[in-house]
């Protein structure tokens, strides 16, 4: 065994940050387990441990390559370079700066997010965004308001803490699998689990409570569970009076939603709702967990704020075993928001709006006129790229054609662009679109930090080379912005750590060295010796006179509906075995072979009324245009309702394009559909 | 010592079985789902009086102390071992070798006990687990009669 080495690293599926070593041995490399790891104590889900067969993928891009007339061209990296600097110049000069977008990814390390929207922003482009906007989008308006601060309040680990776990919107045990560890450690100590959910997943089979409640009637549920708890007096008095503002308007607002209009929007009984408010209420330390289910809403926006809500009446709230877990989707999807890379954020959640703020900015990097003001989204990017006004458009890392809601809609407008540059580590059908594509170093190929959805940064040392000339990010941001004549002068991504440390409160105090520990550190770390702060809000929140403000909602039904043409209401997510767009894990053999290709569950009556039998192909049609799928008959739903996972090109291409107007999230979650047989198959 | 399943624990996430064939080339530990509403996994019990070591005609799968042993040289294929199993639990790869739970000897504590994310697999003594599977079964018994286990 002398001639092993291990390699700690950092799981670059979902957000959990789990830790698990690279094992260099002669003839290859394996995986080993490391049972320190403050969160997955060693253990991975099917994603982790299959995580090295795309390192090593035949696919793999190695080369830069240009659009010709006669295909794609292999050019040398200096070309492809200075080819970019050139069409990102001639864009400025042509049609100005606000023609140029950036897509950051939520993939990438905290400092190749933090250049990255640096560039942009000093090249005088507003237009910044990543798939943040995809997920957890309503999260930052809405907890930003309600606490000050958007993020998970409690670390993972905490839950075994917690009393009552109530879960809203999330399939932890199928997408985010280690949060069941420590859910069910919380049971074995007699905690409760209430599980609201349409469908029938993993995740319920650990809960007390199913709560199989109608499509998009999230909101109708929680203002029911608050209307008990007000009635019965079971909130929290002194924290309400303490620690927060705006109760009154919310007593107000929830007095209307009897726990017997909540059971007739919902589709659950009175009796539930009443049991599920009681158990919330009571237990000494309840968690709420949220997920995609809560924020991929028309009204997305209004569904995190109820869930802000309850926590903050029953003031469940800054002490171990309470809080709210928004769980977040892409390994550093909390990261590249702390860096910025948001249309309405500069790092350290300084808004576009605030000119104080963007000053202090412009002081620290040397600019004079940074731009102010909302910039264009990762929705209307492509909008934009379609009427003309975006010319240029930079992808890193994200697969935004099979991502986006509607994708076959989004794949004209981006046609319409001048010039686009992916830069990957596969050929995805974003980069299939592409004038050029750079070939990016995979997580293990590179080095950098990670924020973890609980606000973990670690850092991810190098374990192996990139395929072919495949660089990383980092390095080739820099010299991007070098031939642009931007002044970046970093020797590795410790010095870029340093300068986040500089911009962005909450890092302060995280080093190279602290995120190499293990476990790294939980921001706020506001300096050097701070230990980290685990637990948020537990004297005060970040709010004017560090009270929260708890934000009344109402009731909005999804956007579509059933109708004579669309009977069905179809809901979309995500399986075990895959992961988001698909790009990653359906070139990974041993997922790809337990889960090969794209499914739709029908329930039994439904499969009866359109003559389905579990097996045929199905097509499922709305609004959009139509997709098949396979066909599985399965009581997971209640008759009226099919699911289908995204993580295949197809799906997006149907979804619905409605908008949350504030977070700007399309309502993947509900569009109206019908569905057959396939004909002649 | 040998490998329990926890099937309340149990959710279906095939991290088991994704391990234990990156580990050993095909997976010898399955999952399965019934009707969509529960799972459990199933492996190789390691039983004090192996079916598959008794049937086994040229002495290739052997009983020993606490576990069968396989000698993979006197192996003919002849496949009575995967007849007599109660569990499925022994199966023969394509090319000749018998796949049956060695509990990794290379390892203090198998792979798929060590990636199992809700720790439904547990490595241990029968007597000692079953104690403790005992012991949760009776608390959730418990909760179940103080709070009542009630579904929407």
């Amino acid at each position: 065994m002398a001639d092993e080495k291990l390699v700690p690293t950092v799981c670059p599926y979902c957000a959990l940050g789990c830790g698990f070593y690279i094992k260099l041995e002669e003839g290859g490399t394996g995986i080993e387990y490391m049972l320190d790891h403050p969160t997955n104590e060693g253990a991975l889900c099917p994603k982790g441990n299959a995580a090295l067969e795309i390192l090593s993928h035949p696919d793999r891009l190695r080369f830069p390559l240009l659009r010709t007339e006669g295909g794609w061209k292999r050019i040398s990296w200096d070309e492809a370079l200075e080819r970019l600097a050139e069409e990102i110049k001639k864009t400025i000069k042509v049609h100005g700066p606000g023609a140029l977008g950036f897509l950051g990814s939520a993939k990438c390390t905290n400092e190749e997010n933090y250049l990255f929207q640096k560039m942009a922003r000093l090249l005088g482009s507003k237009n910044v965004d990543c798939c943040a906007r995809r997920c957890h989008s309503p999260t930052i308006p809405a907890l930003n308001r309600a606490f000050g601060a958007a993020c998970m309040t409690n670390p993972i680990s905490d839950l075994e803490n917690s009393g009552c776990i109530f879960v809203i919107g999330s399939n932890f045990a199928e997408n985010h699998p280690l949060v069941a560890r420590w859910a069910l450690r919380a049971k074995d100590r007699g905690a409760k689990i209430v599980v609201a959910d349409p469908r029938l997943t993993p995740t319920t089979w650990l809960a007390d409570l199913h709560l199989q409640i109608n499509l998009g009637t999230d909101v109708a549920l929680l203002n029911g569970m608050m209307n008990v708890i007000i009635e019965e007096g079971l909130y929290d008095r002194k924290f309400v009076g303490e620690r927060t503002v705006g109760f009154e308007e919310l007593e107000e607002k929830v007095r209307g939603f009897t726990p017997k209009r909540a059971a007739d929007i919902t589709g659950v009984s009175t009796g539930a709702i009443v049991r599920a408010a009681r158990i919330y209420a009571r237990s000494p330390a309840s968690a709420i967990i949220y997920s995609m289910g809560i924020t991929q809403h028309s009204h997305g926006t209004n569904n995190v704020s109820a869930c802000a809500d309850l926590a903050l009446i029953c003031g469940h709230l800054g002490r171990s075993g309470a809080g709210l877990y928004p769980l977040r989707g892409q390994n550093n999807v909390q990261g590249a928001c702390d860096m910025g890379v948001l249309a309405d954020f500069y790092p350290g959640s300084v808004s576009v709006n605030d000119a104080e703020g963007i000053r202090r900015i412009e002081e620290a990097w040397g600019a004079t006129s940074l731009p102010i003001g909302m910039g264009m989204t990762a929705e209307t990017m492509p909008v934009a790229a379609g009427d003309g006004n975006l010319r240029f458009l930079y992808v890193v890392g994200e697969d935004i054609v099979n991502s986006d809601s509607a994708s076959s809609r989004g794949r004209k407008e981006l046609a319409n662009l001048d010039f686009m540059a992916v830069q990957e580590i596969f050929m995805t059908e974003t980069a299939e679109m592409a004038d050029l594509v750079l070939p990016a170093a995979a997580w293990a190929e590179k080095e950098g930090s990670y924020t973890s959805s609980e606000r973990r940064v670690q850092w991810s040392p190098k374990a192996i080379e990139p395929p072919g000339e495949a660089r990383s990010d980092l390095s080739t941001i820099v010299r991007l912005a070098n031939l642009l004549g931007l002044p970046f002068d970093y020797a590795g991504p410790e010095e870029v750590l340093a300068e986040i440390g500089k911009m962005v409160k909450s890092y302060a105090g995280i080093t190279r060295e602290r995120a190499e520990g293990r476990g790294g550190v939980i921001w706020p770390c506001p300096f050097l010796d701070h230990p980290g702060t685990p637990i948020l809000h537990r004297d005060e929140f970040c709010a004017p006179q560090g009270r929260a403000r708890i934000v009344p909602v109402d009731y909005l039904p999804p956007d579509e509906e059933r109708s004579l043409d669309y009977p069905l209401l179809l809901t979309t997510g995500r399986i075990g075995l895959h992961y988001n767009a698909g790009s990653m894990t359906r070139r990974s053999i041993s997922l790809m072979k337990r889960a090969p290709e794209l499914f739709v569950e029908v329930n039994p009556q439904d499969a009866d009324r359109w003559g389905i039998v579990d097996g045929d192909l199905v097509e499922v049609k709305t609004r959009r245009g139509e997709v098949w799928a396979r066909g599985r008959v399965t009581t997971r739903q209640e008759a009226g309702v099919i699911f289908m996972p995204f993580h295949f090109p197809q799906t997006n291409t149907i979804t619905s394009d409605v908008i949350d107007p504030e977070a700007r999230i399309p309502e993947f979650k509900v569009a109206a559909c019908r569905i057959g047989k396939m004909k002649g198959v | 010592m040998e490998i329990y399943a926890d099937s309340d624990r149990c959710i279906l996430c095939h991290a088991c079985v994704v391990a234990c064939e990156r580990v050993h080339g095909e997976a010898r530990i399955s999952v399965e789902a019934v009707r969509d509403r529960a799972c459990v996994p199933v492996a190789c019990h390691q039983c004090d009086a192996a079916p598959c070591a008794i049937v086994c005609p040229s002495g290739a799968l052997a009983q020993e102390a606490s576990t069968v042993a396989f000698d993979a040289e006197k192996c003919t294929r002849c496949g009575l071992c995967i007849i007599a199993c109660p569990l499925g639990a022994v199966d023969l790869d394509t090319v000749s070798m018998i796949q049956r739970c060695d509990l990794c000897p290379d390892r203090e504590v198998p792979v798929c006990v060590l990636t199992c994310p809700t720790e439904a697999l547990i490595l241990g003594d029968r007597f000692e687990e079953t104690k403790e599977m005992r012991r949760r079964a009776a608390l959730r018994i418990a909760q179940s009669h103080a709070v009542g286990r009630e579904r929407a």
